[in-house]
């Protein structure tokens, strides 16, 4: 009865422990985020305070109102969500389609290949960039959507992702399935992709923030204000020795929430994709 | 009905590129929209530049064969352009047209003219003065600074500014601010009779290392260790840029900073937030006075298709009109005499007019005349930062210095500069592609002919999967990487075709290059922090999988910093570092446990950056991980129950297991991330201080971007590919084999 009631005691404390430190660590995460919020309400010369100040002494909405009327944010944001939304369609079904091939289907050269994919992450962006840009722009692709968003069509750290996740699948379904006379196309969109819900929703999101986020290519590959994302739009506030810090600050906050929205919701997909009690019986 | 129609002449559109903020584009636009309605039939498009990006826009634009009619340029890299013969002279078009050049200040009018040849019409200029905070100097009983005031006077002024106000025994108000940065103390050097190179500038030996130059600089480095009345170790931030904040709010007296800092302080002032006077630099006694100044001009390719016209255009753009219409938003003074005035009458401070005044004192920098004088500025201020943060001699650092210098203008000299219109690299880099696209469809089809008949089927239904993300390869990384490793045993500089062989030299730099070993080994200390990152990632999403009240909300929380802007992040977690009131200090103190440097000390300013990593990388590892747990079928950890294993031995045995794949994938990808970091170096740390925080990345930017070396940055870009390569082979080798589950 008393080692019951000292273990049970023991497990509580190290549980709520556990959660405190959960709790402040999370909390850490929290303090940039409050920090946008509130220098975004300040006066300029708040912001310099040192140390920082975290609470404004009064809420300039009017932060918010210039900054996006001061350049055409409303254009800004519609080439972002373009940008963004077309880049995570085009990746969801080409990062699969590649990463089902590498983990599903023993074909000649298949390792060697996937070698190479893994390889091409390892050069930096800074040095390919520009040859990039001069293929783009020989294709008449500058200021175009299709110039913004083919750059992001697909991505080998997706590939490398999904091709991960997909290893794990169960080699039972997709034999099944082989037996049963289904084709490898069909495996991978009825089997394969239903199945990997977590891996899909993660690349989602992680391809939506990196192109809604992205700067130097959507900066490199137009020269039309009329064509650039929200990214850029931003970098107008940073002068090269005098920034608009609240400004700058409002229009990083509408900038960061839809991502933020996202994510909260797409947690659910996180929610078990395999429930397989049944298989073994 | 149409032989009495006149047919309207065909537009003729004339792009302009310039930098600026947010106010800048709007009235920029207007007065192109202005010379659009003097000229019919002509339309101008503006094309503004991020300032912070301006050089790689342009200089893409140029490599790619289309740059603008007209652009603006700072004087620092106008002579790259000029030496390169693409710029027009634009004398014989101003004598033509008999466009009045006196209207602008002569040495302002000189930066952009080689002899007789003008190859700019001026817009603006920054002359460089003190800033005194005149709160502070009231408060403190003291005279402001004048015209004529010395060196001995500035020193005496910083230290009766310098003092610890809350009576903790540190200082937390200093008289003044040093910073390492060549272009804010140049000018010092001047009026002690030194310079940095010799009068032609082409060489900086026996000038950098002079006895009156380095008394000067010695005289700078003492205020911060010898007085201690500029901040030095206790402020990160005065090193990351913070020397304006903490100007702004009270805690430094003086400051010298540009005219470019005045827009800012005017609007504080008008709101009575800020008192802030201008004074001339101080001059050393037996020194004359001088300061300097940074311009930018409009200037014209010589490949534009509209010579005439554009010319035109720039004489329009750097003329009275539109130097009026500029008043309101410029933060530097205009160009042009009357216009500066004007300018002058308008400010209800009188700061306007002491910059003003300033200039006939103001001389060219060397970045006007001397190309690649970013690699200059960088080799001396490395000097200066292993005095201040190593201890090291002066005099030995600035010979050491002035010896790599005259090496690289040596080299410099050895290269023909071939004169040659900009020619397109459009074709030339689709050699690449088509090179690399028929390798491919080669390696593709020999597989299939190779392939067993049994084989054959799955190896073309493969090639079908792939194809979509290869074409995409192929176009955007492959060809790319081709011509980056052409480039690696080539010299090119991005402005100009020509690309002449040079073997190994590029390779053979790089490892006699103690800087790119020096980053080579920061970058490799830095990727420390990856199983760090790894193991927290992990144990917050295992907690992170539980089904407990607000877990949604949890999660949320660890994804923000993925999320929030860098800067927020930059800027918060410099203040945390801080020394003096960071909260990391204020909570060691409280403990008695010492202080710890962050930022501002070599010896801690890496681990500080990876601290940050760590802490930035928790919530997206997390994510990854929690989509690997999610894939983990539940009947393991019941059947696992029942045998009754405990917690930890599930752990080990059920999770870990089959996290391999998803944990592999997260190694693999945040070491490659890792040995390429950048953003965090170039917006925390610039890659200091003393170089402690280069990696191999920003070295690679640098020599790519800001010294034109596209050869040699491809060639490091190659040798770090390979060394990530061997590193990534060892994992796929030691982990990759045994991640498939059935």
């Amino acid at each position: 009865m008393k080692a019951t009631r000292a273990q049970r005691a023991a497990k509580v404390l190290g549980r709520v422990l556990i959660y405190a430190a959960l709790l402040g660590l999370a909390l850490s995460m929290l303090v940039p985020f409050i920090w946008m919020v509130m220098t975004s309400f300040m006066n300029e010369l708040e912001v310099s305070q040192y140390p920082p100040k975290l609470w404004p002494s009064r809420f300039l909405w009017s932060n918010y109102r210039e900054a996006l009327t001061l350049l055409p944010f409303g254009r800004f944001f519609l080439n972002s969500i373009i940008m963004s939304v077309g880049a995570v369609v085009l990746q969801l079904l080409v990062c699969s389609m590649a990463a089902f091939a590498f983990a599903r289907l023993h074909f000649r050269g298949r390792d060697r290949l996937f070698g190479l994919y893994i390889a091409t992450m390892m050069i930096p962006v800074i040095v390919t960039i520009i040859p990039a840009f001069l293929i783009v722009d020989a294709f008449g692709w500058v200021n175009t959507y299709q110039g913004l968003i083919l750059y992001f069509a697909s991505s080998v750290w997706g590939i490398f992702l999904l091709r991960q996740f997909f290893l794990t699948l169960p080699r039972d379904l997709e034999d099944a399935a082989r037996i049963d006379g289904a084709s490898t196309f069909h495996i991978y969109w009825r089997i394969a992709l239903p199945l990997s819900k977590p891996a899909l929703a993660t690349l989602g999101i992680f391809s939506f923030m990196a192109v809604w986020r992205d700067f130097l290519w959507s900066l490199i590959v137009t020269t039309q204000m009329d064509m650039r994302p929200v990214e850029v739009g931003i970098a107008f506030f940073h002068n090269m020795h005098v920034t608009k810090w609240p400004y700058q600050m409002a229009a990083a906050v509408c900038v960061m929430l839809p991502i933020v929205g996202i994510f909260f919701v797409a947690q659910r997909y996180f929610v078990r994709g395999i429930t397989l009690t049944g298989l073994k019986g | 009905m149409l032989y009495g129609r006149a047919w309207p002449a065909e537009t003729v559109v004339l792009r302009v590129a310039n930098w600026g903020g947010a106010e800048e584009v709007k009235s920029e636009q207007a007065i192109a929209d202005e010379f659009a309605r003097r000229h019919p039939g002509v339309e101008v498009r503006v094309e503004s530049i991020p300032a912070s990006n301006y050089k790689e826009k342009v200089l893409s634009a140029i490599a790619a064969g289309s740059p603008p009619d007209v652009f603006l340029l700072d004087s620092v890299i106008m002579p790259t352009f000029i030496n390169r013969g693409l710029l027009l002279d634009l004398m014989p078009f101003a004598r033509a047209k008999g466009i009045d050049l006196s209207i602008y200040f002569p040495n302002v009018l000189k930066i952009g003219m080689r002899d007789s040849a003008l190859y700019a019409f001026p817009k603006d200029f920054n002359p460089i003065a003190m800033y005194y905070n005149r709160r502070m100097f009231d408060e403190a009983g003291l005279p402001y600074p004048q015209r004529g005031w010395t060196w001995e006077d500035y020193l005496g002024l910083a230290k009766q500014l310098t003092k610890d106000v809350d009576g903790d025994g540190r200082t937390d108000q200093f008289g003044t601010a040093f910073s390492t940065y060549l272009f804010y103390w140049q000018p010092f050097v001047w009026m002690n009779n030194g310079d940095i190179l010799s009068p032609d500038g082409s060489k900086a030996t026996g000038y950098l290392n002079s006895p009156a130059t380095e008394e000067a600089v010695q005289f700078l480095i003492d205020l911060r260790v010898k007085h201690q009345v500029a901040p030095h170790a206790q402020y990160a931030a005065a090193e990351s840029g913070g020397i304006t904040r903490l100007f702004f709010t009270g805690r430094i007296g003086m400051v010298v900073s540009g005219h470019w800092l005045l827009t800012t302080i005017q609007e504080y002032m008008r709101r009575g937030e800020l008192e802030v006077g201008v004074a001339p630099l101080p001059t050393p006694t037996g020194g004359k006075h001088v300061t300097v100044m940074y311009e930018a001009g409009w200037c014209v390719p010589k490949g534009t298709p509209h010579p005439e016209l554009a010319m035109e255009l720039a004489a329009f753009l750097g003329g009275k009109w539109a130097g009026m219409q500029r008043i309101e938003s410029l933060i530097a003074i205009p160009a042009i005499v009357e216009v500066a005035q004007k300018q002058a009458e308008l400010d209800p401070f009188g700061l306007e007019q002491v910059f003003l005044d300033e200039v006939p004192y103001c001389r060219q920098p060397w970045g006007t005349v001397v190309e690649q004088f970013r690699r200059v500025e960088e080799l001396v201020k490395d000097a200066v930062d292993l005095v201040l943060y190593r201890g090291w001699d002066l005099h030995a650092m600035f010979t050491d210095a002035a010896r790599k210098i005259d090496q690289e203008f040596a080299e410099a000299r050895e290269t023909p500069v071939v004169a040659a219109k900009p020619g397109s690299e459009r074709g030339f880099v689709l050699r690449f592609l088509f090179i690399v696209g028929l390798v491919s469809l080669s390696a593709g089809l020999a597989n299939l002919v190779l392939a067993r008949h049994r084989e054959r089927r799955v190896t073309a239904e493969g090639y079908a999967f792939l194809l979509p993300s290869f074409a995409h390869l192929l176009v955007f990384v492959l060809a790319p990487l081709l011509f980056s490793l052409y480039l690696s045993v080539h010299r090119w500089d991005v402005i100009m075709p020509t690309k002449p062989f040079v073997g190994l030299d590029n390779y053979r730099s790089i490892f006699t290059d103690r800087l790119f070993l020096n980053a080579l080994k920061n970058t490799a200390l830095y990727t420390l922090q990856v199983p760090v990152a790894m193991t927290i990632s992990l144990a917050v999403a295992m907690m992170m999988n539980q089904r407990i009240k607000g877990v949604n909300l949890l999660r949320t929380l660890y994804f923000l910093p993925s999320v929030s802007s860098f800067v927020a992040i930059a800027m918060v977690w410099q203040w945390l570092y801080e020394p003096q009131f960071g909260l990391i200090n204020y909570l060691l103190r409280l403990l008695g446990l010492g202080t710890w440097s962050g930022l501002s000390s070599p010896n801690t300013a890496l681990v500080s950056l990876m601290v940050m990593t760590i802490w930035m990388q928790i919530g997206y590892q997390m994510v990854i991980f929690l989509a690997g747990l999610q894939g983990i079928p539940d009947f393991l950890y019941e059947a696992a129950i029942i045998d009754g294993a405990n917690a930890w031995q599930r752990f080990r045995r059920v999770t870990l297991p089959l996290l391999k794949p998803t944990t592999f994938f997260i190694l693999v990808t945040a070491i490659i991330g890792s040995f390429q970091v950048f953003t965090s170096v170039w917006v925390m740390t610039q890659g200091g201080p003393a170089r402690a925080t280069d990696v191999v990345v920003y070295h690679i930017y640098q020599n790519a971007w800001e010294y034109l070396r596209m050869g040699r940055a491809s060639a490091m870009a190659w040798v770090l590919f390979s060394i990530i390569l061997v590193i990534t082979l060892i994992q796929f080798r030691l982990i990759g084999r045994r991640v498939e589950y059935s």
